[in-house]
């Protein structure tokens, strides 16, 4: 016993001993290198690609086997020393663990000092010393992840991503899982589209199509006024840009799929294919970089294991792979965009960031919906900077914007054209000329009109309607604004005439607006309160523009455990988000398609709705919601809707969605309060703690500015290593304020 | 003991899922449990993600054979036993023997309901939602007969973890996605039995192996190729003591039960005296000797050398006396003889003595070393040289190959090279089966994540450095000739467009992905021929 633990510093480098011994701190672990260890040192380099753990339990068990350890050094193991031969018998309900976990690279002898080195652990038997080991760690950590492991929560893309590192091919998971994404989308895309073989005026489809051939054939003064009722272009000039590049590429190809007038309505098989192509490219243009540099830069701190999970949860997104590749719109372009938005404020690049804003808003309207969040963000980071150094930040910012839009606006002002042109697009962009809402939209206009007859009541008065909406939006995202802004008062940077690190580091003062602020882990909650309410709340809603509060969500989902509550409520959320454009889906006949990806994603990620767990109001709700979602399916398919209610089910659809999409709005608010608590503290009480956490913050970032570009990784290390490692286990975890911000700071608990 | 040595090359994923098993069965609760039982957690999203996928290629492209097989359902539901196999309504008449009209048969029954218009004889090319679904959703049920044979391959087997990647490969194999999923066949429900005799045969339990066999050869006769090899192993491991010596009760007891299968198939046509009429549905010997596509054999390498002595005659004048007819035979997509214009031509006897030939050889070792590797590898090689010899052989059949093969592929790096040369290059001969643009990109790229993720960790487990100079020239021209395809996919891609479409040159695109598969897939064949016979069993 002696001897083991002294040979441990000569085999092993220094990271690799501390790992030993916070491997000692932590769990359960500890007893899988017991088993598995040996078979990995002693027994030479011909057994090095061998990750076995029974062969060491063999060489322990039986005595006879000592002539196959082709070892320097065979060594008697600590448990072989035991009497007693019980522990052989591996207690199933409890082996999981260690089974399902890669084995590092640990040897024996550092393991056996686990355990006292006394003769208590010479008489024990194995399940006796698994019980005191797991009373001295505490008893959250393994039955934590043995019902996961157990029930099959972990995900098929956990497996996959497993295995692949396993058979050391881990430079090869983003590829092919990039690549069978890819297939995946083209799939999808093999089936029907909005609008097919439905003249005279088809689908979304055609709307898109129609605007590349307006676009390549009419000068730019004639783009948004031309023949308004046949899809009229009303997305902002960006899309019309990429439009024409679309166009023109297409009518190289075949210029009969974009001839003025007598285009429209073309189905031949070329131009589906080529439609269906310019998608596809442009998501993997614009989107899958977004993703990309998303799990590097919010989740850097994470294993790679994890941060691959997480792509592949992202890459495939039920709801925005059916719309855009299913369906047929550009909508990645859009979240996309405002992705690489989110990522360059992650990276501290915030000019970088707006200008992605920018083009977001300038691709489709539709980014709107985040704008207050992504505004007082910036607004938040600015009093974060200070007097001095924040209204620099701000007129850059102010700048920058305008700059980017009056760019993007360009061709429609002057000197190019008359001031007056500018009036179509922005009158087409804006359409509230149209109703309070259109379809069937699972939100709260729609979801009162059972009860009240919003478009009869007010049919004259249009415009409280619209007050009264947009009053109520902005209700709905203001604890978002207010978490932002008051988040970037509490936590900003002082001058501190006791403390000056400030004034000590003064290179750190200009790398100042190029590193996060602190209230970056709230900007997902914001983004998912704010766009959720503008869905609730706001004045002319389409079923599709779920997918605008769903990214945030699926982002957030990303980042956290299958055991963790955000898991629970972002595959709630999608699930209901799909399933609330299950309408539109039929109409496009895209049932198929629907099904599969359901079960597709869900077994990706490891989600069972029907499983209630933890304990978590949020299983409960989604197992009802899921039971109601598949008695609906089968009712559709069985009755059809009386001749009074032809529209039953979309109501019932809309009935059953619209406070699933309320509850999260509402859990987002609540999140976020508690994340912005564990930033900066119950309000109030951060004047006695100001100085202190000011300076945390400043050394986090201080340690982290020399890595420059990539100091967003740094930062969130070092929150995430201080907070995420201690506090990182358990879900019976008392301390909300340190969960929240670890889980959204991107670390989340150790498995 | 031997079971505690077996566990000992397993990797931890292999560890998982045994330990699964074992804890699965402490709580018999949920339907999910209960599949547990029998499948780990990643045989289930193996299972789930290829049937998803499947799901989503329901719109594809179909070729002919899917309107073959609806008029085949509705043969065989709407006319009586006796009329099945002379009815020519339809262009596709019913050539498959007669337990695979029973399966039409039982098949009908529940698509008649669902449509009846499934079953009608006169809609032909009836290609309506509800045909499409229901016929492909056949296919994906009958090919879980694959995957449970899959399964079991993987328990008892001498290394589960390699055997997984194995049969994984089986299952996901992009040979069954185009054929099966895209093209349309039910090429993994006929393998699913063939796998299952195979696997019988190395459980030991022989006589089973030979009645599946039997009853395989009646759902579809391309199984003829594999013939010869069950005949002779059957023969001297089961029939006949170690010594020599023939064990008649064994000998008829597997008589009897072929026999039997023999019976129960063509039976109701022998008893209306219609077997002349079934043997010639079956055998049409009007055929000529390649495929309009050549497929990828050693006829292929001799026409393509026919058409390149034609040139060289016509522009050089040796005075090589040509065939006239001959010249005007291209392979442009029609159906019928190849005739050669400067090599004299090939009759189907022909091409039946040499495939003969080389089968001898495989089965005289066969007979000498009656163990279930040698089997395994003889039934490969059987099927390999009908394949590389045979008269008009489909570039389907090479699935044959290619399955047995797989089964050989763990075996060494020797081994493992020749199945991947062999796969890839069998693999792309099946591409121009797919000639639609959407599913260009499809079946390249399934192509693509298969062999990065199957194949790649195979090739990472077993590789072993070549011993001398020339094991390293050999391996980079293998090697060379992979990366190869590339470049052809490229040229095959882009080829049309640069040509735009001029019917003269159109076949060439063909000729070459023939060509090229050709060479590689002959060489294959010699490696594994020369394993074979080299190597001791």
């Amino acid at each position: 016993m002696d001897e083991a633990s002294d040979v441990m510093p000569t085999e092993l480098p220094i990271e690799r001993r501390q790992r030993h011994t916070r491997d000692r701190t932590t769990s359960l672990n500890s007893l899988s290198h017991f088993k598995s260890g040996p078979s990995k040192h002693i027994r030479g380099p011909s057994t090095l690609r061998n990750r076995d753990s029974n062969a060491s339990m063999k060489s322990i068990g039986s005595e006879t086997d000592y002539s196959e350890i082709i070892a320097p050094i065979p060594r008697r193991h600590l448990l072989q020393t035991s009497q007693s031969l019980h522990w052989l018998r591996v207690d199933t309900s409890q082996g999981d663990e260690w089974l399902n976990r890669g084995v590092s690279p640990v040897s024996a002898s550092s393991v056996g000092s686990v355990f006292p080195n006394n003769r208590m652990a010479n008489r024990l038997s194995f399940t006796a010393l698994m019980d005191h080991e797991r009373t001295a760690v505490g008893p959250s950590s393994t039955t934590d992840n043995r019902v996961l492991e157990d029930e099959g929560t972990v995900g098929a893309g956990r497996r996959f991503v497993r295995w692949m590192h396993r058979n050391n091919m881990k430079n090869w998971v983003i590829p092919s899982a990039i690549a069978t994404s890819t297939l995946v989308k083209w799939c999808i895309g093999l089936g029907a589209y909005s609008g097919h073989d439905t003249p005279p005026m088809f689908g979304d489809y055609e709307a898109q199509r129609h605007w590349m051939e307006l676009t390549v054939h009419l000068p730019v003064k004639e783009w948004y006024t031309y023949d308004l009722q046949y899809w009229g272009l009303d997305y902002p000039p960006l899309t019309a840009y990429v439009s024409w590049l679309c166009g023109r590429v297409g009518s190289l190809i075949e210029s009969s799929w974009f001839t003025l007038q007598a285009s429209r309505g073309i189905e031949t098989g070329g131009s589906k294919l080529f439609m269906r192509a310019t998608v596809l490219v442009l998501d993997l243009l614009i989107y899958i970089p977004a993703l990309y540099t998303f799990v590097c830069s919010w989740q850097g701190t994470r294993s790679s294991r994890k941060r691959h999970a997480a792509l592949l949860t992202l890459l495939f997104h039920p709801a925005l792979l059916l719309i855009d590749f299913g369906h047929f719109q550009y909508n990645s372009v859009m979240l996309g965009l405002t992705l690489l938005a989110i990522n360059a404020f992650a990276a501290g690049h915030d000019l970088l960031g707006a200008i992605f804003f920018v083009l977001s808003l300038g691709f489709k309207q539709m980014a709107l919906y985040y704008a207050p969040a992504i505004g007082s963000y910036l607004i938040g980071k600015c009093i974060y900077l200070g007097p001095v150094q924040g209204t620099r930040l701000f007129l850059r910012l102010a700048l920058t914007t305008t700059l980017a839009f009056v760019i993007m606006f360009a061709p429609f002002l002057p000197p190019f054209s008359p001031l007056s042109t500018i009036a179509a697009p922005i009158t087409r962009i804006f359409p509230f000329g149209r109703g309070l809402f259109e379809d069937k939209v699972a939100n709260f206009w729609c979801f009162t009109n059972v009860l009240v007859k919003w478009k009869r009541t007010f049919a004259g008065r249009k415009g409280f309607l619209i007050k009264a909406s947009t009053g109520l939006t902005a209700l709905g995202f203001l604890p978002a604004v207010v978490g932002l802004i008051f988040g970037g008062y509490k936590t900003r940077l002082q001058k501190d005439p006791k403390n000056d690190l400030v004034n000590v580091s003064p290179a750190m003062a200009s790398a100042a607006p190029s590193s996060p602020t602190p209230i970056l882990p709230l900007l997902p909650y914001a983004l998912l309160t704010c766009s959720m309410s503008f869905f609730l709340f706001s004045f002319q809603v389409h079923e599709k523009t779920i997918l605008v509060p769903l990214l945030p969500l699926t982002l957030l989902l990303s980042g956290a455990a299958p055991t963790d509550e955000v898991f629970l409520w972002g595959a709630l959320g999608n699930n209901i988000g799909v399933f609330s454009m299950w309408p539109l889906l039929k109409k496009d006949g895209l049932g198929l398609q629907y099904l599969a990806m359901l079960f597709l994603w869900n077994r990706l990620i490891g989600h069972n709705p029907f499983k209630i767990r933890y304990g978590y109001f949020v299983e409960l709700v989604s197992s009802v919601a899921h039971t109601a979602i598949i008695f609906l399916h089968l009712l559709e398919l069985v009755v059809t809707p009386p001749a009074r209610y032809p529209d039953l089910f979309p109501v019932l659809n809309v009935l059953i969605c619209t406070p699933i999409f309320g509850l999260i709005w509402l859990w987002s608010i609540k999140r976020s309060a508690e994340v912005s608590w564990a930033m900066s503290g119950l309000p109030g009480k951060r004047d006695k703690e100001g100085p202190s956490s000011a300076a945390s913050a400043i050394s986090a970032r201080s340690s982290s500015a020399a890595f420059g570009h990539s100091s967003i990784r740094g930062e969130t290390g070092v929150r995430a290593a201080s907070l995420g490692y201690a506090s990182g286990r358990g879900h019976g975890q008392a301390d909300a304020r340190r969960r929240a911000l670890v889980v959204s700071a991107g670390g989340d608990r150790e498995h | 003991m031997s079971a505690v040595k077996q566990s000992h090359s397993l990797p931890a994923d292999e560890q998982d899922d045994s330990q699964k098993h074992a804890l699965k069965s402490t709580s018999p609760w949920t339907f999910s449990n209960f599949l547990g039982d029998v499948l780990s957690h990643s045989d289930i999203d193996i299972l789930l993600f290829s049937t998803v996928f499947k799901f989503l290629l329901f719109p594809a492209y179909h070729s002919t054979d899917f309107e073959v097989h609806r008029n085949w359902l509705a043969i065989t539901h709407s006319l009586p036993i006796s009329q099945w196999y002379y009815d020519t309504t339809s262009e596709w008449t019913l050539d498959y023997p007669p337990f695979f009209a029973y399966f039409e048969k039982l098949m009908s029954i529940p698509a008649s309901f669902i449509d009846p218009k499934i079953v009608d004889l006169q809609s032909l090319q009836y290609d309506a939602w509800t045909v499409i679904v229901y016929q492909r959703l056949t296919v994906i049920i009958s090919e879980l007969v694959l995957g449970a044979a899959l399964l079991r391959f993987i328990r008892d087997s001498v290394d589960p973890s390699r055997q997984r990647i194995l049969s994984a490969s089986l299952f996901l194999h992009p040979g069954f996605l185009i054929i099966d999923h895209i093209h349309f066949q039910y090429n993994g429900f006929m393998f699913g039995i063939l796998l299952w005799s195979i696997l019988m045969a190395r459980e030991g339990r022989k006589l089973a192996s030979g009645i599946l066999f039997a009853v395989l050869l009646n759902f579809k006769h391309i199984y003829m190729y594999l013939a010869p090899a069950y005949f002779v192993y059957l023969l001297r491991s089961y029939c006949m003591s170690p010594a020599g010596a023939i064990i008649p009760t064994r000998f008829i007891s597997l008589a009897n039960s072929v026999l039997l299968v023999f019976l129960a198939s063509l039976g109701p046509f022998m008893l209306m005296g219609q077997l002349p009429q079934l043997l010639s549905r079956l055998f049409p010997f009007t055929r000529g000797l390649n495929h309009a596509y050549w497929a990828p054999n050693a006829w292929a390498l001799v026409t393509a050398a026919d058409r390149l002595l034609l040139q060289l005659v016509k522009h050089l004048d040796v005075g090589l006396a040509v065939n006239e007819p001959g010249v005007a035979s291209t392979s442009r997509g029609l159906v019928g003889d190849t005739v050669f214009a400067v090599i004299p031509n090939i009759k189907p006897v022909h091409t039946f003595i040499v495939t003969i030939i080389f089968q001898m050889v495989y089965l005289i070792k066969l007979w000498r070393a009656p163990t279930y590797k040698s089997f395994v590898a003889a039934l490969t090689l059987c099927g390999y040289a009908s394949y590389m010899f045979g008269w008009h052989v489909h570039e389907k059949a090479v699935l044959l190959v290619l399955v047995p093969l797989t089964l050989m592929a763990s075996e060494n790096y020797a081994y493992y090279k020749t199945f991947v040369i062999a796969s890839i290059a069998g693999i792309f001969s099946l591409f121009p089966l797919i000639f639609t643009p959407a599913e260009t990109l499809l079946k390249v790229v399934y192509s693509l994540i298969w062999g990065g993720t199957l194949l790649y960790p195979l090739h990472k487990q077993l590789y072993e450095f070549p011993s001398s100079l020339s094991w390293v020239m050999l391996e980079s021209f293998e090697n060379a000739y992979l990366y190869g395809f590339a470049l052809l996919q490229v040229v095959v891609t882009l080829f049309p467009l640069m040509t735009g479409g001029n019917p003269d040159t159109e076949f060439l695109p063909l000729m070459a992905t023939s060509v090229y598969c050709a060479v590689g897939l002959l060489w294959s064949f010699i490696r594994l021929s020369t394993l074979y016979i080299t190597q001791q069993y």
